[in-house]
């Protein structure tokens, strides 16, 4: 299993695909709490790895990555990616996020302009903490939260038997025993004026049914070279509609 | 060895301790409904036969091709066959 030490943290990545000489590698991050590195490892990346590399981590807490009881902010879990992408010798990359994946890939482009060609928000929520499907993560309610997901997302967590007992401890534990909790609460929003210093061509991809669909419009209008593409689902795109994400993150990489 | 005895083996690995000894891995055993694998397990596992088959066997690829559904309900048996017809 690759785990790296990165911002004092060990993260677990997957790095797929071999990519050409010079080529721009695609990093992605995944949501929170009920997601891990998986959902772009068997979504998008082995779509995007086909010409390039796709390097998929999980965030500090999550996956395979160790156990950390605070710096779940959006400006430490960025930190975490910098030095992941330092210790990997990744010089300038591609940076694709789902979720509040997406506001740390965002922060990224912001703080490090030169290390990142292009971006993807997949579902960027503004501010975080006015995401429906977050509500229940915000009463640090688990039932909650997981009434919100998919069903086929869902099942994962409730169905008592093995996997879901040992979902339902690594989600009630970020829920009880970190400061994720506080950290998404105090997360703030984005000045217009500041996404309007984005200087990367930006995809955006959103779901119609997405609690958080009016954030694409608004970046869409505030980010310079921005597209936004709808996509049918909900918030949990990168899962839900793995291939058509995928499809859509290779076509904008080689444009 | 077999294709079906070195991914049991594997299987074994990455579930570890949690491991049910009544249950023997057949062609017929499912990932998700009898292993009950997490999709990070599911992502161990996989690197596990890469490293145990070679490159040749780009098995993210292939389910990369597949709907969620269809990855639910894979067999041990569907990834022996697809390994095996990879090394052909």
């Amino acid at each position: 299993m690759p785990q790296v030490t990165a911002n004092q943290q060990e993260l677990h990545y997957q790095l797929l695909g071999e990519g050409g000489e010079g080529d721009t590698p695609c990093v992605f991050a995944h949501g929170l709490l009920v997601d891990n590195l998986s959902s772009w490892y068997f979504g998008a990346a082995p779509v995007v790895a086909t010409k390039r590399r796709a390097l998929c981590y999980d965030l500090r807490g999550h996956g395979l990555s160790a156990h950390a009881p605070e710096g779940y902010d959006v400006a430490t879990c960025a930190a975490d990616l910098v030095a992941l992408l330092d210790a990997l010798e990744l010089e300038v990359v591609d940076l694709a996020g789902q979720s509040y994946g997406a506001l740390i890939a965002l922060r990224v482009a912001l703080e490090h302009p030169e290390r990142v060609r292009r971006l993807i928000l997949c579902e960027a929520p503004l501010p975080p903490s006015r995401l429906e499907e977050m509500a229940g993560v915000l009463r640090a309610d688990p039932a909650e939260l997981l009434a919100m997901l998919p069903d086929s997302l869902r099942e994962a967590f409730t169905s008592g038997k093995r996997r879901a007992v040992k979902a339902a401890q690594r989600l009630e534990r970020l829920l009880t025993q970190t400061t994720l909790v506080s950290d998404l609460q105090a997360e703030g929003d984005h000045s217009d004026e500041v996404l309007a210093s984005v200087q990367q061509p930006t995809l955006l991809l959103y779901g119609e049914a997405s609690s958080c669909r009016g954030v694409g419009d608004r970046l869409e209008q505030a980010i310079p070279d921005a597209r936004l593409v709808t996509l049918d689902g909900g918030h949990y795109l990168a899962a839900e509609r793995a291939a058509e994400v995928g499809r859509h993150i290779q076509e904008f990489l080689d444009g | 060895m077999t294709t079906l005895t070195t991914i049991s083996n594997l299987i074994h690995e990455v579930i570890g301790e949690d491991w049910d000894l009544e249950e023997e891995i057949t062609l017929d055993t499912t990932f998700s409904e009898d292993l009950e694998l997490e999709s990070i397990e599911f992502v161990s596992l996989a690197e596990k036969m890469q490293a145990a088959f070679g490159e040749d066997v780009d098995f993210v690829s292939w389910l990369s091709e597949k709907e969620l559904d269809e990855v639910i309900d894979l067999k041990v048996g569907d990834v022996v066959e697809f390994i095996d017809a990879c090394r052909k």
